[in-house]
């Protein structure tokens, strides 16, 4: 009885099969942790995609709330393990916040190297692991080379490998060790031509091109109505990244820096990126821009890296050393959210005066991510469900928490 | 301990599977493993032919019929698969019908079976014949007169029977089964086309806001 | 040609012994062959995909290269329990294994190693290779269905989709092949390669060359090689049919895969890559072939006479021996080398998604093979002798191309039969006898094959 008053474009003729529900997790190769997907499909063709998360909760915000704010550090750690870095400045700021504390000048351009180099390994991941899905196995041995050499860097800045504690509240652990920025630098050199390679076997590659551009095309509108952040709005055509619009304790780290936001406004790129022209097919906010984006925030980070070594080198006084374990937090509520490599993470605390803050609570970026899964889902093939989930880049320890 | 004629042990050993195999079809209730059963019968056939030097039946037998039955089997896991390994349930009347079918059928093969059973076999003694040049050419005439290869020829446009008529015209009305052959290959592309166009399930796209809960801008029946 | 069975004639048993030996030999080293060609390629995998990847791959097995890392692998998965998964369909998932190595390994049945190098010499060994290597799909089916498993069923259904489909591609590649010989044995179309490199089918005009392309295309798809490989798609399916498979019954699946990877670039090989003729007609110039002279006639004396010597009555053919051993290399090395192409293409390549795959079938590889197909006839009616031919005598060529060629012309059979259907009186007499030859030639294999046993 709809039918009379419907279009005659939504009546469908098709040759159906059964309709078949299909547990994709919490055990599955490419559901980048233990996300549990679950579809219902029609043959090939998927017609809804639940996620179903929990897995990884460990009560990391309650366990917030029991511990002093240096004291919670490491479980920052372990929301997003793969910017361990990113995570602890977020609470550091957060807590500096609170406090109303300013770092040194010296401090925050060793931050923001630290914090950027993250981004750069962060991101690595991301595209290896996007080839992955996408049935491609070599970029990403290429792409972990690579950030082993970054966990190299960090190792000699902080002695770990995957969770750093290293930037903290009030400053960071230790000072770069001596020659740190010369590795640093021939690291950046070496990785140069190495984004080429990655560039020559998925950027360009006809398959890849096709797999991915115009697949899962998440509009402005629905990326801002679902609270999609970080390179997945910017790749959507939005100009919004807090490391220029966020608060003043986050943008006043990149002070003096010359950069700009990687999004295609109007479906352009800034034109002074050497890297491959746009396909044809690709179409603003597909999972192909959702790469792409994070393959020209690598070079801008690059870029980054290079000032910041320059200006840290050039700045005058010592790094700041953490506040002592039991601190206490004055009465109050800092809300505070950072430009993650994975989207805005935000990192609220009340405190009541003692060093334990009252109430911790995290938002997380890959969350929102997540939560347009189900839209950018529908109607696609089975194959397309690990594409759109690895352009989305989540991590579950911070989905869960 | 004499001479093992292993031609022999062979042919009896794959008759015997496609036997037991083609009684198996019959005795099974799960749809997949008759499928299953009928390629085995299907491929000891074709191990038949492989033994009587006769590969390109062999060959076409495993190409058409086996490669047929896979068809069958994933359309009998694709359309009839409710749930897994179902089993179809078979009374007693057809059983009886069956039977009754079955060994109808049984007794016209074995009767044309028996008919030609013993009878000389006029290409292969020509075939073993003298080196006579003439009398090869006849062979090989009498050769195709006993064998399929007029039809095959028939169906490729050439009477082969027919090339003896004088007349020119008269022999140009003979041109083979080519037409009807075709007739019937488009015949059976239409009943393909048709049987996907039937098939076809028409089912509205409910917009999102008239349908609630998870089920919202789905598809309903 | 000098068979295993007359060679095993020579000693003195029984004749129906001398059979049976014969036969055991040739299956065990066909079997030898097959999993030697899954064991290396498994190794070869191995390292070719860490180079690729900036590893090693396996190191210590063996000694520097890893060379027992497939031995040392198929130990480990023969220790592994052998799991059935409870919602499984017992019998057949227990069957389907064998299946697919069964229908992968009658295929080396008829893979022409060297001039009359065939386990089963066919006249029509092209044609049973496509409807045998078709077979190894319904292990694959029948082992996704009967685990019990959503995922191994989605794999068996897009493997049946996808071969399915590829074999019309693939069948039409092979066609072309088979018109331009006029001939579906493989010892032929090999045969008629002989010479220099530009012999070779591969170069026998562009339509050819585009030809091959469609057929790697095909033969990727067909074996579920990457990007083709979505029956098994890791990221998607998890392991797709394989899912509930372990230990020993996978490692059949296995087998089958590598074993059907040597069979399509051989058979790529044979059909365009001249098989086992070399590059450079090395052979010929040594003697090495049934004509003899220079090198061939000297080491069939020696060997003669030693074999004189020792007692043996018989003559045997040690030059064309010779010959073959280096044609066998030949043809092993174009297999391996078209088999490391597949994994360099597997370690490089995304995998494309299931529409794409059949948009790549139907809206390309068909098209395209049936259009090379038409063109390798217009072609080869109008250069009956080769484009090397046209390029050494051009005025030859344009005369043939002004007189078409009658059907009493030494053309290539099919060709004959084209010409006759379109000038039936004169010439259907020559037509009709030589399908009629081979169905005698059949029917005294017959014969002689029970000569053998009587």
């Amino acid at each position: 009885m709809l039918t009379e008053r419907m279009d005659p474009e939504s009546v469908e003729f098709d040759v159906r099969t059964d309709e078949m529900l299909i547990n994709m997790g919490p055990q599955h190769p490419s559901t980048h942790g233990v996300l549990r997907l679950v579809l219902r499909t029609d043959g090939e063709v998927v017609t809804e995609v639940t996620p179903h998360i929990g897995y990884l909760h460990r009560c990391a915000e309650k366990i917030g709330e029991r511990l002093t704010a240096r004291q919670f550090l490491p479980y920052t750690d372990r929301l997003d393990y793969l910017a361990a870095m990113n995570m602890n400045l977020g609470w550091s700021l957060a807590v500096e916040r609170l406090l109303g504390h300013r770092v040194s000048e010296k401090t925050r351009h060793l931050r923001l190297i630290i914090a950027e180099l993250n981004r750069i390994a962060n991101h690595l991941v991301a595209a290896g692991c996007y080839g992955l899905d996408l049935g491609s196995f070599t970029p990403f041995t290429w792409t972990f080379r690579e950030r082993e050499k970054i966990l190299n860097l960090f190792e000699e800045v902080c002695g770990a490998r995957l969770t750093y504690s290293y930037i903290t509240p009030g400053g960071v652990t230790a000072d770069l060790p001596p020659g740190w920025l010369d590795r640093c630098e021939a690291f950046l050199a070496q990785f140069e031509p190495v984004i080429d390679d990655l560039h020559a076997v998925l950027t360009n590659n006809a398959i890849f091109i096709h797999r991915t551009a115009n697949v899962g095309v998440l509009t402005p509108a629905m990326a801002i109505d679902y609270g999609v952040t970080g390179p997945n709005l910017r790749a959507s055509g939005v100009d919004w990244d807090l490391r220029r619009d966020g608060e003043p304790l986050v943008t006043e780290m990149y002070e003096g820096y010359t950069w700009r936001v990687i999004a295609p406004i109007n479906g352009r790129y800034p034109d002074d990126h050497p890297y491959p022209a746009i396909p044809k097919d690709a179409v603003v906010g597909d999972s192909w821009h959702r790469y792409f984006v994070r393959m020209l925030e690598v070079v801008q980070s690059m870029d980054l890296i290079r000032q910041g070594m320059e200006k840290y080198s050039r700045a005058v006084g010592e790094v700041d050393k953490p506040f002592e374990i039991k601190k206490k937090l004055p009465k109050g509520t800092a809300y505070l959210e950072t430009e993650a490599p994975k989207g805005q993470m935000g990192f609220m605390l009340i405190g009541d005066g003692s060093p334990v803050p009252w109430r911790v609570r995290l938002r997380s970026s890959s969350f929102c991510n997540l939560s347009v899964m189900g839209e950018l889902c529908r109607g696609v093939l089975v194959a397309d469900v690990p594409s759109i989930g690895g352009s989305l880049d989540i991590v579950l320890g911070e989905i869960d928490r | 301990m004499g001479p093992i004629d292993w031609h022999t042990c062979f042919f009896f050993l794959v008759a015997a599977i496609a036997c037991t195999a083609a009684l198996a079809v019959v005795v099974t209730s799960n749809i997949v493993r008759m499928a299953c059963w009928l390629v085995v019968s299907l491929t000891a056939v074709a191990g038949l032919f492989f033994l009587a030097g006769a590969e390109f039946t062999g060959a076409v037998q495993l190409m058409v019929y086996v490669g047929g039955t896979m068809v069958l089997l994933i359309f009998g896991v694709m359309l009839t698969a409710r749930g897994p390994f179902v089993s179809m349930k078979i009374g007693a009347g057809q059983w009886v019908m069956a039977t009754a079918v079955g060994a109808v059928l049984l007794l016209i093969l074995l009767q044309a079976a028996v008919k030609t059973f013993g009878r000389d076999d006029v290409s292969l003694a020509a075939a073993s014949s003298g080196p006579a040049r003439k009398e090869s050419a006849a062979a090989a005439d009498a050769a195709l007169a006993s064998s399929t290869e007029q039809i095959g020829l028939g169906l490729m446009g050439v009477r082969a029977d027919r090339l003896s008529q004088p007349d020119r015209v008269l022999r140009g009305g003979m041109s083979g089964y080519l037409l009807p052959f075709e007739i019937v290959s488009v015949h059976l592309v239409v009943v393909l086309v048709g049987a996907a166009y039937l098939a076809r399930a028409r089912r509205r796209i409910v917009p999102r806001h008239l349908s609630g809960g998870l089920t919202a801008g789905g598809v309903e029946e | 040609m000098v068979s295993m069975t007359e060679l095993i004639s020579l000693l003195p048993i029984p004749a129906w012994v001398a059979y049976t030996l014969a036969a055991l030999i040739q299956s065990a080293l066909l079997l030898v062959v097959a999993l030697c060609s899954a064991a290396v390629f498994i190794w070869l995998e191995r390292k070719v995909s860490a180079r690729i990847q900036d590893r090693l791959g396996p190191t210590r097995v063996g000694g520097r290269f890893g060379w027992l890392q497939p031995p040392a692998d198929g130990i480990k998965l023969l220790l592994k329990e052998d799991l059935i998964p409870a919602a499984a369909d017992g019998p057949l998932f227990r069957l389907a294994p064998y299946i697919s190595f069964c229908a992968t390994f009658c295929v080396y049945l008829a893979l022409p190693f060297a001039v009359g190098w065939a386990a089963l010499p066919m006249n029509i060994a092209v044609f049973f290779i496509l409807a045998v290597a078709g077979l190894e799909v319904f292990g694959v089916i029948l082992g996704g269905y009967a685990s019990g498993s959503k995922w191994s069923l989605y794999g068996a259904i897009r493997e049946a989709a996808q071969v399915i489909s590829y074999e019309i591609p693939l069948a039409l590649c092979v066609v072309v092949v088979v018109l331009l010989s006029g001939s579906m044995d493989l010892v032929e179309i090999g045969g008629q390669q002989a010479g220099w490199f530009w012999h070779w089918n591969l170069f026998h005009d562009p339509f050819t060359f585009v030809t091959f392309f469609v057929y790697c295309t095909c033969a990727l798809a067909n074996t579920n090689r990457a990007p083709f490989d979505l029956p098994e798609a890791e990221s998607e399916l998890v392991a797709g049919f394989l899912t509930e498979y372990s230990g020993f019954r996978w490692v059949f699946f296995f087998m089958a895969e590598y074993a059907a990877m040597f069979v399509v670039s051989a058979l790529g090989a044979t059909l365009f890559l001249g098989g086992w003729n070399g590059p450079i007609p090395v052979c010929e110039w040594l003697g090495l072939t049934p004509e003899h002279g220079g090198l061939g006639t000297w080491i069939n004396d020696i060997g003669n006479a030693i074999l004189g010597w020792i007692g043996m009555k018989s003559q045997l053919d040690f030059a064309v021996w010779l010959g073959n051993l280096v044609g066998m290399c030949n043809f092993i090395i174009k297999g391996v080398l078209g088999a490391t192409c597949m994994i360099w293409i597997r370690w490089t390549l995304p995998r494309i998604r299931i529409d794409q795959v059949m948009t790549t079938c139907l809206k390309y590889c068909v098209p395209i093979a049936s259009a090379m197909m038409a063109g390798v006839m217009v072609w080869c009616y109008m250069f009956p002798d080769g484009v090397v031919a046209y390029v050494n005598r051009p005025e030859a060529a344009m005369e043939k191309i002004e007189t078409p060629p009658s059907a009493g012309e030494a053309v290539k059979p099919v060709f004959k039969q084209v010409a006759a259907m379109s000038q039936p009186e004169g010439s259907a007499r020559t037509m009709l006898a030589s399908p009629s030859d081979a169905v005698r030639g059949s029917q005294m294999d017959v014969r002689a094959i029970g000569e053998v046993e009587r």
